[in-house]
């Protein structure tokens, strides 16, 4: 896609290609980040097959902790690099701030694995109240102050890059609008693309999430301090976060792909009264749908209970009747052109379709009694994270790297590559959707005896993942390359 | 089984989605103007076909919470602690450090067969996931074994046989085997 | 939730919030405070039993543990009731659920403010007779109809058919006593019985909760009705001191009401919408770039 042309207005042509070199920046990080974190997860399912019988399980939860928060960081940082990339036909986001939240983010990780892999901190990544007080002497009273210390500047770096992509949006749209009310209203009004509509959602709401991590570590404080806190509230704050932080990062691949994939198609996808009704109703429903994660919590009450399943339901409707419906019927006897990027995007719409559905079996309550916390929550989890916003991230950085660097792709790898991706990424998925099925403890790092099978649902992961991580290689083999022509060009 | 039962839905419907897929994939071959408000009609279609799955979803499923029934007594309470990293689980109750002790290294409470047992589950530490499990390894239920909270989880066995607890919410490095023992008989 | 059982609830709360503070190796270096705020609550936990078991008038003795008795059946006995008529328990119970309680009517101590905090708290709590009544028992031989009688009329209960006091033979009265908990024993010294004052709930000839104390708490009794009205509360917190809440449970309404901590759920939206109202609204210097120019798409 060409951008010189249309923002003449906003951006100077140097401006624009710095823009542009941080993007890849962020991209080529990514890529690096991809292998490092997936070999960690690879790391895990080898535990779980015994293949390390005489390591110390303190070892898989540290693993555990790091690869989720750095898997969820990682991605929702490729997401808002992709997002404010594509924002700058339209607006002005800061290249400083970009470069701060670099920096910041670096910051964080590097503490994050000094405080896992250096201080077997081991909580998972919900830290949930109060187990990083009780370590059993397994990870000293540093790693906790590190990994708190971790959060708190990953948060507060990534809470002023939110508010720094807003203030660029609300540099040329009113609140209006950007939520799309003049579509919603019938009124005339100036033309949103839906990028910005999903942008401008998902920004808000992940500041509210922002804001709810920061009371739940000022309360950890509180109770270290002395006070005691009440479990159930941080529960519920935690889960409001990490809830909204998770899908945030799938909504900004959503808009990448809005954005990106009518190009490839060759027809437009615009905003209209349909799309803007979802996404302000995207808006409400997520503040709610946390509650499917304490449902197990029986101290809640029932309404509440209830009130989780029905939003959780509804939050299926604009998913699936717009967005994934809209994707479909883009491409629908389109002249699509099929390329690396364009194919992961497809994918990744459908992996979220198909995620979606194993989330929405899970939100409810009767079934979510059999199933909390086995298996079948990474299932649901990876499928729209692994097969899903990750999918659509590699392809905005081959999108990218293509669109810089100008060099053609191997139509037989960009088919081994797809080939390799779907079969290791689905069969290792099928793995967890089996073993949740059949009861499996999520989060184990042995298996007991009377759950011996889940070592061996662990081993066929295993070779799943290796196949998933050759087409990951292969990838980053083809990626890479264009990559880093474009960071020559 | 419920959890079969899932994961069939799951493979049924996400399977239908996966051949909407390649089904809209394999129709790029043969490229050709499509009426947009052809495909409106479709998404209304789709749209009130997908809200009346919710409200079945709903009505088959909101009346069956498993949350305790109104209007019964149970035949039986237990007493469940969780701590760092073992079940004490005992018909007298645990209200500290030597009766949870006492609770993990006692002979298992055995209960009897189609009773309903109350479980009374908390936590002297962190938070934990208390889950039964079957004779032949299925999960039958569970709840929070929260700090602070007492939560009532009331089931039923008419399988006699030994029951594994096992702890379903991640609790430090002795999660996976922290565990506890009832039977029915 | 539990709060009503007083003396022991507390304790057991306790026990379990010391032992969350005290133990912990790896907790971080700020525990002294804790220690303080354990320490004070551990004294103020004392204080409430000791004050609990006083003003039961019995020092030395414990008032029987709740979680004994849970769902335990109890032993259908014969009653003789205030006009002289006998009745099995079964059929009291089957009726309606029961709030059971023993006294004996030579009692010079706890037997009647205990009756009387009863009697206020029953008609404070409301839905006595329609959902419940009071059945008094007297575990002394000594005591006959008229003796109770005399009781019923002192409290000015001897027409209220939800009250009903009766008697029953010395050995059913024993086995029911050990079915709930309800000790007594005879005390030559003062010439009285040492007993507790408790308040034992029936459903469907279960036990399914008690209340102790000379003084009958009425939100303690509304949660005793409510659970004898079937309604299920799948949780109750732990007695102990936590800064706030997100939800109460009410046992006037049988709901959960919404409680402060909840406040502390609602800021992060609260503070996303000042954001966005910040950003969009009030932000100064702020040039909108809008409509001036229309983006040209290129596809």
């Amino acid at each position: 896609m060409e951008l010189t042309t249309d923002v003449t207005n906003l951006w100077s042509e140097g401006d624009l290609n710095k823009f542009r070199r941080m993007t890849l920046i962020w991209g080529a990080t990514v890529l690096l980040l991809l292998p490092i974190l997936a070999s960690l997860g690879y790391f895990m399912r080898m535990f779980q097959s015994n293949f390390f019988p005489h390591m110390r399980p303190e070892w898989f939860y540290a693993v555990l902790t790091l690869h989720s928060l750095g898997m969820v960081g990682t991605w929702f940082v490729g997401g808002m690099a992709g997002v404010s990339y594509l924002l700058t036909q339209y607006t002005h986001p800061s290249l400083a701030i970009s470069k701060l939240n670099y920096w910041g983010t670096l910051v964080g990780v590097l503490l994050l694995v000094a405080c896992t892999l250096g201080g077997l901190f081991g909580t998972g990544w919900y830290f949930l109240f109060p187990l990083p007080l009780y370590s059993q002497g397994v990870w000293q009273p540093w790693a906790t102050v590190t990994f708190f210390v971790a959060l708190a500047v990953l948060g507060l770096c990534w809470t002023i890059w939110t508010l720094d992509l807003l203030r660029a949006i609300a540099q040329r749209y009113s609140l209006k609008a950007a939520l799309g009310l003049n579509y919603l209203l019938g009124k005339p009004g100036p033309d949103v693309p839906p990028l910005v509509l999903i942008s401008t959602v998902s920004l808000i709401v992940s500041f509210a999430g922002f804001v709810a991590a920061v009371i739940v570590i000022v309360l950890f404080g509180v109770d270290a301090l002395g006070y005691a806190i009440d479990p159930l509230l941080m529960k519920n704050l935690t889960f409001f976060f990490g809830h909204i932080l998770v899908n945030i990062t799938m909504y900004l691949g959503v808009a990448m792909v809005y954005e990106l994939l009518p190009s490839y198609a060759g027809r437009p996808w615009k905003t209209n009264r349909v799309v803007a009704i979802a996404w302000d109703a995207v808006l409400f429903l997520i503040l709610f749908a946390f509650f499917h994660h304490l449902y197990m919590d029986f101290a809640q009450p029932r309404w509440v209970q209830t009130f989780g399943q029905i939003c959780s339901y509804f939050l299926a409707v604009p998913a699936g009747v717009v967005s994934i419906f809209g994707c479909l019927a883009l491409v629908y006897a389109s002249k699509m052109k099929w390329t690396l990027a364009s194919v992961l995007f497809f994918l990744g719409i459908m992996g979220w379709g198909v995620g979606g559905i194993a989330a929405v079996i899970d939100s409810t309550v009767e079934v979510n009694f059999h199933f909390h916390n086995t298996l079948w929550v990474p299932a649901h989890f990876h499928t729209y994270y692994l097969m899903g916003v990750v999918l659509i991230i590699l392809g905005f950085i081959d999108h990218l790297g293509l669109e810089v660097s100008k060099l053609q792709e191997s139509p037989p790898r960009t088919k081994a590559i797809i080939t390799l991706l779907l079969l290791g990424g689905y069969g290792f998925l099928s793995m967890f959707y089996w073993a949740g099925a059949h009861s499996i403890p999520r989060r184990y790092a042995v298996y007991p005896n009377e759950l011996a099978q889940g070592t061996l649902y662990a081993r066929v992961a295993f070779g799943f993942i290796t196949v998933l991580l050759c087409g990951i290689l292969l990838y980053l083999w083809e990626t890479g390359k264009r990559c880093i022509k474009a960071f020559s060009a | 089984m419920i959890q079969m039962h899932a994961f069939y839905a799951f493979l049924v419907v996400g399977g239908l989605l996966v051949l909407i897929f390649i089904y809209v994939a394999a129709s790029t071959r043969h490229s050709r103007e499509i009426d947009f408000h052809a495909a409106y009609a479709v998404r209304k279609k789709f749209f009130f076909v997908l809200l009346a799955l919710i409200l079945v979803g709903f009505g088959l499923t909101l009346g069956k919470m498993p949350y305790p029934q109104e209007n019964q007594v149970p035949d039986k309470v237990v007493f469940v602690v969780g701590k760092q990293f073992s079940f004490g689980v005992s018909d007298s109750p645990i209200t500290n450090d030597q009766e949870y002790e006492a609770a993990t290294y006692a002979a298992p409470v055995e209960l009897p067969v189609g009773a309903l047992v109350e479980f009374r589950v908390t936590s002297f530490d962190v938070n934990h996931g208390f889950s039964v499990y079957s004779p032949n390894g299925d999960l039958l239920g569970q709840t929070q074994a929260m700090p602070g909270y007492v939560n009532r989880l009331r089931l039923r066995f008419t399988q006699p046989g030994r029951y594994n607890v096992f702890c379903l919410e991640l609790c430090g490095m002795g999660h996976h085997r922290m565990r506890g023992v009832f039977y029915v008989k | 939730m539990h709060q009503s059982f007083l003396g022991l609830s507390a304790t057991r709360g306790h026990a379990g919030s010391s032992l969350r503070k005290s133990v912990e190796p790896g907790k971080p270096p700020c525990t002294r405070l804790a220690r303080l705020g354990f320490a004070l609550c551990l004294v103020l936990g004392f204080a409430g039993c000791l004050q609990a078991q006083q003003s039961a008038g019995k020092p030395s003795d414990q008032p029987p543990n709740e979680d004994f008795y849970l769902y335990k059946q109890v032993p259908d006995i014969t009653v003789q009731d205030k006009a002289g008529s006998t009745i099995q328990l079964s059929q009291i119970w089957r009726d309606k659920p029961v709030l059971l309680t023993m006294v004996f009517t030579r009692c010079t101590g706890v037997c009647s403010p205990f009756l009387n905090s009863l009697k206020s708290a029953t008609s404070a709590a409301g839905g006595l007779g329609t959902d419940y009544r009071v059945l008094v028992l007297s575990f002394d031989p000594k005591d006959s109809i008229a003796d109770m009688n005399g009781m019923a009329e002192d409290l000015g209960l001897k027409s209220n058919a939800a009250w009903i006091f009766g008697i029953a033979s010395p050995p059913e009265i024993r086995r029911l006593a050990e079915a709930t908990g309800i000790w007594f024993r005879w005390d030559a010294s003062v010439q009285q019985y040492d007993h507790p004052a408790v308040v034992v709930a029936i459903e469907q000839g279960r036990v399914v909760r008690m209340l102790a104390g000379a003084t009958v708490p009425v939100t303690g009794l509304m949660e005793v009705i409510q659970e004898l009205r079937g309604k299920f509360v799948a949780s109750y917190a732990l007695p102990g001191k936590v800064a706030f809440r997100c939800f109460e449970y009410d046992p006037r309404s049988g709901h959960y009401t919404l409680d402060w901590g909840l406040l502390l759920m609602v800021l992060p939206a609260t503070f996303a919408i000042l954001a966005t109202v910040w950003i969009f609204f009030l932000l100064p210097a702020r040039k909108r770039i809008a409509d001036s120019f229309p983006v040209a798409r290129t596809y």
